[in-house]
């Protein structure tokens, strides 16, 4: 049981990660009826905008202010860095494609995760950064009763992944902006009709898909420490396959799609084998595609007339 | 055939199921391209050193293929600076002119590949230091040696690379099936363990260590379980809390000693005691630092031994602080440019491939920093090849008890 639940609680971790970046696919997706996969290099950018800031802080070891403060700082400046990362993204890149076959985008899409990678190696170099989160959030700090060990970085993780979820959720559903959102994802060109500013509608959706995908970098960096320039790329896939298997375009499918992966990672790990693991995470996908190719969430998508 | 034709309604259902379909393959396209994303491919042009021009004129090219990006490049560069260090010193002693040639492989066969081809096809380049994994000898072994370039490589240690496939390919240090061996021995023997976790890392060299590690223990009753996990994963939580508490032992024979360092953190949040016991992929002071743990490597510690200041001052002053991975590079490159210049002497100024892969095949230095003469045996293996065990104790790397 206690088994059970420490990897209840890895799944939760890491479907956390991929939830929030499977949000900025579907997002992006509704809104534009494009797969942005530089998604996962916004997230990398995300995790190393949050380093720079926790260098400037003065480093894990010797940070200039109190720890939830730093952490605040590190989230907002990757979160506002990676959405206008976004942003920039779809101006140049997306913006000029918007009427052209909709493989172009795609392409383009790739493209500029390619650009990012590499940028990213030329500006910074190839090292691994480490964000050494237990220096300033010990292992110690949490739950620990007998053998499950839950740290206080997985606590901040997945509480901070369900606050985002729930504020998107009422954003969505409730403001200005969120109604335009969703009336533009129906019919675009409707939208515009009734007056609908669409350009800043789809800026919108980059910017908030490059929000949560800068949180889920740091994020990244707090619980796996590990940050450079090629951890968006797989991060990147296994949240497509969460957006996808949850249904693409659905918000609340890709929260649990992107938790599904996660969880189906950790059990097939625990009780398989983690060889297993990408295998059954694509299988699974493969699978979603034939038999439900709209998701577990999604809407087919011929109500269009 | 073109969707456009069709009704506007049913047009856009195929467009964006098409499009999906699309968006998968391309995923699965990539996966299989091997994750590596970036695609910075090597240039003859290359890093070039010169010396004084006095001598006898040697102009030629080694090729240095390592991993130069990626997560596995400061072990790569490190490996690349020891051989720059060696031909700079070597072309001041010697008045030769002998150049080098990067070749950033990224860790991935197919980049191997393509960087040998382009070697194999250019005149200058007459041997090559490295591949410095089996995956990327494997790969580049065959196009390398059909051109007839000697390879000798400083870190690629499956016991398969001499079984006469690749004839012309050497490397300065033992094959895992003794990495393997002595790290069980070291084991059994003086850690007297009861139970050992093996994680391999899915790539050959890995698996190789692990298929030698696994029956040895057995045979001594150890309580053996294995798993393996791939390079990508960014978290091995999940595999972590599979360690059971009574373990003593998690063997990591991992290349990327990163990775080990994530698994040894995820180890201490979900306080798990055993010991990290690692080969030498995972030897790197830089990159892997879980007080308590253990790693084989082939690389003599240089440092605590005041012969070398030396030269140790000079890496350090040139390259900065230096783990222990990339050592072995500087008497590879040795071996090389020792066989290039003999061909120099015996023959013209542009020596011939394969007058080179010969003397490689001759070589006998009587000093080296690996502490002992270089000679190999007839299959390309180093002659009295030694493994050394190292432990971790205050962030410090130093010699294991035996």
């Amino acid at each position: 049981m206690d088994f059970f639940v420490q990897q209840l609680v890895n799944g939760l971790t890491l479907g956390s990660l991929y939830a929030l970046l499977a949000l900025g696919y579907s997002i992006v997706y509704g809104v534009l009826g494009l797969l942005n996969f530089a998604q996962g290099e916004v997230y990398m950018v995300g995790a190393f905008i949050g380093f720079g800031v926790l260098s400037g802080l003065g480093g894990p070891t010797a940070l200039v202010m109190p720890v939830p403060f730093a952490l605040l700082l590190m989230f907002t400046a990757a979160a506002l860095g990676s959405g206008v990362l976004s942003v920039t993204i779809e101006r140049v890149a997306f913006k000029p494609l918007r009427d052209s076959s909709r493989i172009a985008p795609l392409i383009t899409a790739l493209g500029v995760s390619v650009f990012l990678q590499n940028a990213v190696l030329l500006l910074l170099g190839p090292d691994i950064r480490n964000y050494d989160a237990s220096s300033f959030i010990p292992f110690t700090s949490g739950i620990h009763a007998g053998p499950l060990n839950v740290s206080l970085i997985r606590i901040i993780v997945i509480v901070t992944t369900v606050a985002v979820m729930i504020a998107l959720t009422l954003w969505v559903g409730r403001s200005k902006l969120g109604r335009s959102m969703r009336a533009v994802s129906y019919d675009r060109e409707a939208a515009q009709m009734i007056g609908v500013d669409v350009d800043r509608t789809i800026m919108i959706a980059f910017f908030v898909g490059g929000v949560l995908a800068g949180i889920a970098g740091v994020m990244a960096g707090l619980v796996f420490s590990r940050v450079f320039q090629l951890m968006g790329f797989v991060a990147g896939l296994k949240a497509f396959t969460g957006a996808v298997i949850g249904g693409i375009g659905s918000i609340p499918g890709a929260m649990l799609g992107g938790m599904l992966v996660g969880l189906a990672e950790s059990f097939t790990a625990a009780y398989i084998s983690s060889t297993f693991q990408n295998v059954i995470v694509f299988a699974v996908l493969v699978v979603m595609m034939v038999v439900r190719p709209t998701g577990l969430l999604g809407r087919p998508a011929v109500s269009k007339v | 055939m073109s969707l456009r034709t069709q009704g506007r309604a049913s047009g856009r259902r195929v467009t964006a199921r098409a499009l999906m379909l699309g968006g998968v393959v391309a995923a699965l396209a990539l996966i299989a391209a091997g994750c590596g994303g970036d695609d910075s491919s090597s240039e003859a042009a290359g890093t070039t050193t010169s010396g004084s021009s006095s001598g006898k004129p040697c102009d030629a090219s080694i090729g240095v293929l390592t991993v130069l990006t990626g997560a596995a490049g400061p072990q790569g560069r490190e490996m690349l600076h020891w051989a720059q260090l060696a031909v700079d010193q070597f072309n001041e002693e010697n008045g030769t002119d002998i150049k080098v040639v990067e070749g950033d492989d990224q860790l991935d066969p197919a980049q191997a590949a393509t960087v040998a081809q382009e070697w194999a096809s250019n005149p200058k380049i007459v041997a090559v230091v490295g591949p410095e994994s089996d995956g990327t000898v494997d790969s580049a072994g065959p196009i390398l040696g059909k051109a007839g370039l000697a390879m000798v490589s400083s870190t690629a240690t499956s016991v398969r690379l001499t079984d006469g496939k690749y004839p012309t390919f050497y490397r300065v240090i033992p094959p895992d099936s003794l990495q393997g061996s002595q790290d069980a021995e070291y084991m059994i023997d003086t850690l007297k363990v009861k139970k050992v976790f093996v994680i391999d890392d899915q790539s050959a060299y890995s698996k190789g260590i692990a298929d030698v590690v696994v029956p040895k223990l057995k045979d001594a009753d150890v309580d053996v379980s294995t798993d393996s996990v791939s390079q990508n994963n960014t978290d091995y939580s999940a595999l972590v809390s599979k360690i059971a508490d009574d373990t003593d032992v998690v063997f990591l024979p991992w290349m990327l000693a990163a990775n080990a360092q994530l698994f040894g953190d995820q180890m201490a949040e979900q306080g798990k005691k055993a010991a990290i016991f690692g080969s030498d992929g995972v030897f790197s002071p830089q990159d892997f630092h879980v007080d308590g743990s253990y790693l084989s490597t082939f690389s003599p510690d240089i440092q605590s031994d005041s012969k070398y200041d030396d030269l140790v001052k000079e890496f350090e002053d040139r390259y900065g602080q230096f783990g222990a991975f990339g050592l072995t590079t500087y008497p590879a490159t040795q071996v090389v440019l020792e066989a290039v210049k003999k061909a120099c002497d015996e023959g013209s100024s542009t020596p011939d491939v394969d007058a080179v892969a010969e003397n490689v095949k001759n070589t006998n230095i009587e000093e080296s920093v690996l502490g002992q003469p270089i000679e190999f045996e007839s299959n390309g293996e180093m002659k009295d090849a030694k493994f050394y065990v190292y432990t971790i104790k205050d962030g410090k790397y130093e010699i294991a008890p035996s």
